[in-house]
């Protein structure tokens, strides 16, 4: 016995010895290590939600037609050879039809040329399998027709003129452009059915190729040696679920490259020997509080003393705009990594008007005066709020409910902090049986999508919401969004925005917190770094790091 | 009545427990609510959580789910994991073999260090070594696991960068089959030596970590023990007769001093399981320990199922196991005295 353990106990040292590493010298050569948060859900284009894990995987592995560059909004070429407008003739004179010129020589992973039937084939797949999960609006809310020209020409027609067509539908993961072949060799197109394969696979054309999926370990891509563009540098691993310490001390440890992290986790990276903290630039999701005029009868909490129609009243939700510490919500959970935010179009994006009037900063007295107008400050109330547990939202209720409790004693907020799941199915009700929740946007790089889904008395959360039951001038703030949307001069355009902003700053359905700062960590030997908000989180391509 | 007609009936009676441990279970879960928040996400229409309901067959009564979701389960289909993305079924063998992996290797670490420690304090007992591995046994009992683990962490991967975490390098993962899901028997049927060593190399830090509370334990019980042993008449008599003092100890005395230690290593592995959720989830080791607190705390009913029925249906054929052993040892269990 003794015997085995000195030779057990032998051979350990002895590969302790020869495997231990200078913790000075570049890790992973070769590899670009990134600690990801969570689990991809689906690597389909046609499954994928907006702003989930797989996403990140999709930018790498596949193409769109056109991608943001990397410095910001601008559109650059992807799988189409040239960026439509109306000068270059690629778009039509009333703005209907848009032609798409596809990049001869690229390929698939499987080795099949990229074509103008491959293209028509994944934008008609993921409006065709319509998955409740997915994105299939996002083309069949704006699309007509697809059409096929001739082998590298693809076309398509709106169903009315779009400013936000190419910002927002074609650069989209949905509008991803997978392999016509491999998707009817394996399953093929079923309506309201995943494809499984498709799910687990990537047959993209993209700079990547997915070399494997470990669930819960890590998902593996190799450069695409075949790329029709600037091939990868580095090849990538994503390393799976490591909790946010353990994110952190691997990045300090030179282990990770790169790492997903939030303002809360700055103090244990500023100043680490050999990392870099990316700081410059602000998210495009801007944290809110939503209001919910249109609570059905004897849904809320017990707890809950206010009626049903408490947030028709403009004056309360001014009220709430003017109570929320600001301050303490910027300084402190966000450790001072972000900006006031005036309403609902997020500073960096078109549109949004810097004069236009703001909250953003706590003003006790207008809150009062507001209260005690509508009624409510001398019997007070008691309200729930509803988010999901330990994370910035969570913080977000806890600054609330300190800012509106501080008014006045007889005032109660609520903060139910529930797990993921339970938040999500609370959150998926139609009509959602609390009063207020918190979360944020998904990112967009046009205005429409952020008027239309948070704003539009008719569109997602208006009709969920009931803002109809509220706004003081419905039709005006829906013929403003509608109008803006299919206008194409674009000084029109921003007026139409900067009223719109007007408008709900006195009509304001949100509670907007704050706009998040960007704060990514990486080594300090990784090189070409670029960080644009727009791509999918981390909001990094792997194709332009070395190190 | 004969022990076979014994066994036939306690055989027959499993199925009727077992269809009854899944009622409970599965009733239970659905007490939590519908587990069908895993599946949405906030942009969803009514219409399209409503299709989502359709889909996993949640729009349906509860014991018609139940029906559903034990025909799947007859045909092989336990239901897709919100947390790992995949089905059940796929993704349960793999996190069993690594955390099994994980436990035996803290076994290994706890069972070989622990003998050997305390037969080296046993066998000098109250001298400056048999202090320190008292020390070293105490403060392995006392420090919580997870403070412990986080400590090799940040010495080891962090600061000297001796070890990694996770479970392998994946390249090396990757090129071997994976007919068993151990990494190590993998690596070695595979004939292939980077792969078994990067396999130990990963499994050092949570083996260690995880080993090291069970250590303690086993090298104070195999002291005690040995210390008594050393006090026998038969060691004296060993001793008297011109036997070494080593083959005393060995031969003898430490023999002897297994047998209750035996019994404490038995009941260890347990708390080699229940610790893997915690090494796990610091060490990124993926398995079922990771994934089932994934599941609890997004709600991932289809796992949290299939882990309870897994484990309960363990626990009814371990009880068989040791109902039959009983009637074999005492007949009156099988007469029904």
């Amino acid at each position: 016995m003794r015997n085995i353990l000195i030779v057990a106990y032998s051979i350990l040292l002895g590969l302790f010895l020869t495997v231990g590493v200078n913790a000075q010298t570049i890790k992973n050569p070769g590899v670009l290590v990134h600690a990801a948060d969570d689990e991809a859900t689906t690597l389909d284009p046609a499954q994928v939600e907006a702003g989930e894990g797989g996403e990140t995987v999709i930018l790498q592995v596949y193409d769109r037609l056109l991608e943001f560059g990397p410095s910001g909004p601008e559109l650059i070429p992807g799988l189409a050879t040239t960026v439509p407008s109306v000068e270059n003739g690629m778009i039509s004179d009333d703005g209907m039809t848009y032609t798409f010129k596809i990049r001869k020589g690229a390929v698939f992973h499987d080795g099949t040329d990229v074509t103008a039937e491959d293209v028509k084939f994944s934008w008609d797949r993921i409006v065709e399998m319509d998955l409740p999960e997915g994105q299939a609006g996002v083309i069949s809310d704006i699309v007509s027709e697809t059409k096929v020209v001739d082998d590298y020409t693809f076309q398509v027609i709106l169903l009315e003129p779009s400013a936000s067509f190419l910002n927002s539908t074609v650069v989209s993961m949905a509008a991803s452009i997978v392999s016509k072949d491999a998707v009817m060799a394996n399953g093929g197109v079923v309506e309201g059915e995943p494809n499984e394969y498709m799910a687990q696979n990537a047959v993209g054309s993209g700079p990547y190729k997915l070399k494997a999926w470990n669930r819960g370990e890590n998902i593996l891509l190799d450069i695409n040696e075949n790329y029709w563009g600037n091939k990868a540098k580095l090849a990538a691993r994503i390393e799976i679920g490591a909790e946010p310490d353990v994110r952190v001390l691997g990045l300090r440890a030179g282990n990770y490259d790169t790492i997903e992290t939030d303002p809360s986790f700055v103090a244990d990276i500023e100043g680490a020997d050999g990392v870099t903290l990316h700081t410059g630039g602000l998210l495009l999701e801007p944290i809110h509080v939503g209001f919910n005029l249109n609570i059905p009868n004897g849904a809320l909490p017990k707890e809950d003393t206010i009626p049903t129609d408490f947030f028709h009243d403009p004056r309360i939700r001014q009220a709430f705009n003017y109570a929320f510490d600001y301050e303490a919500f910027l300084m402190g959970p966000l450790a001072g990594f972000g900006e006031f935010n005036p309403h609902y179009l997020p500073i960096g994006i078109f549109g949004h008007d810097p004069d236009a009037p703001r909250y953003g900063a706590q003003d006790k007295a207008k809150a009062e005066a507001l209260f005690r107008e509508a009624g409510y400050w001398d019997n007070g109330f008691s309200v729930s709020v509803i988010t999901e547990e330990a994370n910035l939202f969570a913080d977000a209720a806890l600054v609330l409910k300190d800012s509106i409790e501080g008014l006045n004693p007889n005032f109660r907020i609520n903060v139910l902090a529930v797990a993921e799941a339970v938040f999500d199915e609370a959150h998926a009700q139609n009509p959602v049986e609390y009063a207020m929740w918190v979360k944020n946007a998904d990112p967009f790089a046009d205005p429409h999508p952020y008027m239309s889904a948070y704003q539009h008395p008719d569109g997602e959360w208006g009709e969920v919401h009931g803002f109809a039951n509220g706004y003081r001038n419905p039709e005006k703030i829906a013929e403003l969004i509608d109008g803006a949307s299919t206008e194409l001069d674009v000084k029109k355009r921003a007026a139409m925005y900067s009223e719109l902003q007007k408008m709900l700053f006195d009509d304001p359905m949100w509670l907007i917190t704050a706009q998040e700062g960007v704060t990514m960590a990486y080594r300090e030997w990784v090189t070409g770094f670029v960080h644009n908000p727009l791509w999918p989180r981390p909001s990094l391509r792997f194709s332009y790091l070395g190190k | 009545m004969q022990i076979r007609d014994y066994i036939i009936r306690r055989l027959m009676i499993l199925p009727i427990l077992i269809i009854g441990t899944s009622i409970i279970v599965f009733a239970l879960t659905r007490i939590g609510g519908s587990p069908i928040g895993i599946y949405l996400s906030h942009e969803m229409s009514p219409a399209e959580v409503q299709e989502m309901k359709e889909r996993f067959h949640l729009d349906k009564p509860v014991p018609v789910q139940y029906f559903y979701w034990i025909k799947g389960v007859s045909q092989g289909d336990l239901g897709w994991s919100g947390v790992a993305s995949a089905p059940v079924v796929d993704v349960f063998p793999k996190k069993f073999a690594a955390t099994m992996e994980l436990a035996i290797a803290a076994g290994i670490v706890a069972v070989s260090l622990g003998i050997a420690m305390g037969t080296f304090a046993g066998a000098r007992r109250n001298k400056i070594s048999d202090h320190i591995i008292r020390v070293v046994s105490v403060s392995g009992a006392s420090m919580p696991l997870f403070w412990f683990a986080i400590l090799l962490l940040i010495i080891f991967w962090v600061w000297l960068g001796w070890f990694p975490i996770g479970r392998s390098d994946p390249n090396l993962f990757e090129a071997i089959p994976h007919p068993t899901g151990f990494y190590t028997i993998d690596a070695l049927l595979a004939g292939n030596f980077s792969a078994f060593r990067d396999a130990i190399w990963h499994l050092i830090l949570p083996a260690v970590a995880l080993g090291y509370g069970a250590t303690a334990i086993i090298a104070r019980m195999m002291r005690s023990s040995l210390i008594e042993e050393l006090q026998e008449d038969y060691v004296d008599a060993a001793k008297a007769k011109g036997l070494a003092e080593r083959v005393v100890l060995k031969k003898h005395a430490r023999r002897n001093a297994l047998v209750p230690t035996v019994t404490v290593i038995g009941l260890t592995f347990g708390f080699l399981l229940q610790g893997t959720v915690v090494a796990e989830i610091i060490f990124r080791w993926p398995g079922l320990g990771r994934w089932m607190a994934s599941a609890v705390l997004r709600g991932d009913q289809a796992t949290i199922m299939t882990y309870v029925m897994f484990t309960s249906i363990l626990f009814l054929f371990v009880n068989l196991v040791v109902d039959i052993i009983y009637a074999y040892l005492d007949r009156r269990v099988v007469l029904g005295d």
